[in-house]
């Protein structure tokens, strides 16, 4: 696993809103599930004092740092104040940023990576579902019962699809080690790059199921990045160019980014690439096939 | 959203970034009293919401004899099909060097890219292609308010100084106004100096509001109307509709309908918690697409309610066949729901897929 484990206290930004609170429920019976920690605080300015499923909330996240034992956080706080939450828990120590918010504007995330990475935190997301490590933690919204646990990771820009390959994975009996959403925004913090240097020093991890789509070159910059052997799949081969397939990063823009030249830049570099979602489970198993 | 040419021009003319003198028309009559504001020849270019207007004929050139003629034979073009309903009227410039300067958001290194070539004129693509060394190329940390002076020196090398703090008012441009894209291309210089001759700026979708731009005119009324329920939507042009949440899930749909030979007339992301009332919604809108034969509805979530869907679907009563695959809580009960109504509800994506396309052929 990566980013974190059972043992990882999270703080939840935004804990008091509707998203957070219901995600803090689900976070916490996951923890509960595999005798995990779970969420351990919430942050809401000037809510400081309530309690949300039994977890004391916060006014500022260096209020949470003094009381409780924080390794990680996640953000459902509104696209206006995401950028700035994100740089609080990096300036108050915490060095896993996971990201939920749409939305945020591109010049706010591009500052607030900035800044992180300065106070030396990462950040997943931001327009993200987070991750799940199958039986050590959930830090996002993943639902956690299509997972089963195993040595196959998986880094995606989408959130249902994500889910899909998952449950095709699940039936098929490949387990996951941990399962990443990198985030559908032109800009994001750890991108495939990142994720696969971080897959590459987890024992549990074998192989990766890289799941890009249209816009930017950001696959075949992580696919040629690492020694673990992948399979891919890229959404948005029937993609129209200059039209926003609804993330905000799904765009061929200036003829640059579409589904069809990325595939063939994966191939070129030995990558197999699924041309349906379906065929990815056997497209793995070929691949440990091939190892032994 | 894409700003038109004389929007741009006049965010870059407030921050003192020279451009030809002009104004703008929306008749021909409005041209003839104003001569001797634009010189003995100017040049004529339609306001169109789309890209490559220059080669569909969409810039003209004229003087004082035939200017409003041209005027008039221009409005009544249509451009790559769209109406010409305003015209930037501006000096022709004697143009010495052609520049070309832009401000983007680069993706590999999560910071603003700005380019400068001394080939500017042509499309930047094709420079990029044939003479990549001409490009220079800086990434500018997004803390820094404004471009450190070092990098614009690296950026204009022997081109004339006066670009210099052409570069820096764009970069400002580039971060106040929420831009995406900021560019000039040509920046030129002429004996009165250097100018912006064209120029172009895309502000963030996700920054409208903080700009006070209320309507998204690069949308279609169909995906206006979409983005009112909350659901992303891209217009296609086939004959099945496609219903799916989130938009990796919903790509994928698509091209899985490509794969079995089938078309798609659009792509519709409800987005999280698909209650029956925007699925409803989403039914009703995609069924009234001129076309559409059959919808596909795809939907996969763990705390998606099947039940929920289902009463939408059936809510939304439309006359098209209606195909469904379902994956989330509730699974038995929408799916009697659905089988109660005679909508087929199957189990995988490939499954819908493969019966809409059937459906079509």
């Amino acid at each position: 696993m990566i980013y974190g484990d059972r043992n990882t206290g999270i703080l939840v930004q935004g804990a008091t809103g509707k998203q957070g609170e219901f995600h803090i429920g689900l976070m916490n019976a996951y923890a509960q599930q595999v005798g995990g920690t779970g969420v351990v605080a919430g942050v809401t300015p000037g809510k400081g004092g309530q309690q949300v499923h039994g977890i004391p909330v916060y006014n500022t996240v260096k209020d949470a740092m003094k009381h409780h034992d924080i390794g990680a956080a996640v953000i459902f706080v509104p696209a206006g104040a995401a950028a700035d939450a994100i740089m609080e828990e990096a300036n108050a120590g915490i060095t896993n940023i996971v990201c939920i918010t749409e939305h945020i504007p591109v010049q706010d995330t591009m500052k607030a990576i900035a800044y992180a990475r300065m106070e030396g935190a990462s950040v997943i997301g931001p327009n993200c579902p987070g991750l799940l490590s199958p039986g050590e933690v959930k830090m996002g919204i993943m639902p956690a019962g299509l997972f089963s646990r195993g040595n196959v990771g998986v880094i995606s820009r989408s959130g249902t699809l994500t889910y899909e390959v998952v449950d095709e994975l699940t039936r098929a009996g490949i387990g996951q080690s941990t399962v990443v959403g990198i985030g559908g925004d032109p800009v994001i913090g750890q991108t495939f790059v990142d994720v696969l240097e971080q897959f590459g020093n987890d024992p549990q991890t074998k192989a990766v199921v890289l799941i890009g789509e249209v816009g930017g070159n950001l696959e075949e910059e992580g696919a040629t990045s690492t020694d673990l052997p992948i399979v891919s799949y890229i959404a948005g081969v029937s993609a129209p160019p200059d039209k926003r397939m609804g993330h905000a990063g799904a765009i061929i823009e200036g003829g640059e980014g579409d589904a069809r030249s990325k595939i063939a830049r994966l191939k070129k570099h030995g990558v197999p690439v699924a041309s349906r979602v379906s065929e990815i489970p056997e497209m793995v198993r070929e691949l440990f096939r091939c190892r032994c | 959203m894409k700003l038109r040419e004389y929007e741009a021009k006049n965010i870059l003319k407030a921050a003192g970034i020279p451009v030809p003198a002009g104004f703008l028309i929306r008749s021909a009559e409005e041209l003839t009293p104003r001569f001797g504001e634009l010189g003995d020849a100017f040049v004529l270019k339609a306001q169109v919401d789309v890209g490559g207007r220059g080669k569909a004929g969409g810039i003209l050139m004229a003087g004082r004899a035939d200017g409003t003629k041209v005027a008039k034979e221009l409005f009544g073009k249509q451009i790559k099909g769209l109406p010409v309903k305003e015209i930037l009227a501006e000096q022709k410039l004697d143009i010495k060097h052609e520049y070309y300067l832009s401000i983007t958001v680069d993706r590999s290194s999560k910071q603003p890219l700005i380019l400068f070539t001394d080939a500017g004129g042509v499309e930047i693509e094709i420079t990029a292609k044939e003479h990549p060394e001409l490009i220079r190329k800086v990434t500018a940390n997004p803390l820094l308010r404004d471009l450190p002076p070092f990098m614009i020196r690296e950026l204009i090398g022997t081109a004339p100084k006066e670009i210099g703090p052409i570069i820096s008012k764009l970069y400002r441009i580039f971060i106040e106004k929420d831009a995406i894209l900021a560019e000039i291309n040509p920046l030129v210089t002429t004996p009165g100096g250097v100018f912006a001759a064209d120029a172009k700026i895309i502000v963030d979708d996700n920054a409208l509001g903080r700009q006070g731009i209320a309507v998204n005119r690069d949308l279609s009324e169909r995906e206006r109307e979409a983005e009112k329920h909350g659901f992303s939507y891209v217009e296609l042009d086939g004959k099945i509709g496609v219903i799916g949440n989130g938009a990796g899930l919903t790509m994928a749909t698509l091209d899985l309908i490509e794969y079995y030979g089938g078309k798609a007339a659009n792509f519709l992301d409800v987005g999280g918690g698909a209650e029956s009332g925007r699925v409803e919604n989403a039914i009703r809108l995609v069924s009234s697409v001129p076309g559409v034969e059959v919808v596909v509805v795809n939907l996969l979530g763990g705390i998606t309610k099947c039940d929920e869907v289902a009463k939408g679907i059936i809510a939304a009563g439309v006359s098209q066949k209606v195909i469904v695959r379902l994956a989330g809580t509730n699974e038995a009960e929408g799916r009697k729901l659905l089988s109660e109504k005679g909508y087929e509800m199957l189990d995988t994506m490939d499954l819908v897929v493969k019966k809409a396309v059937g459906v079509t052929a």
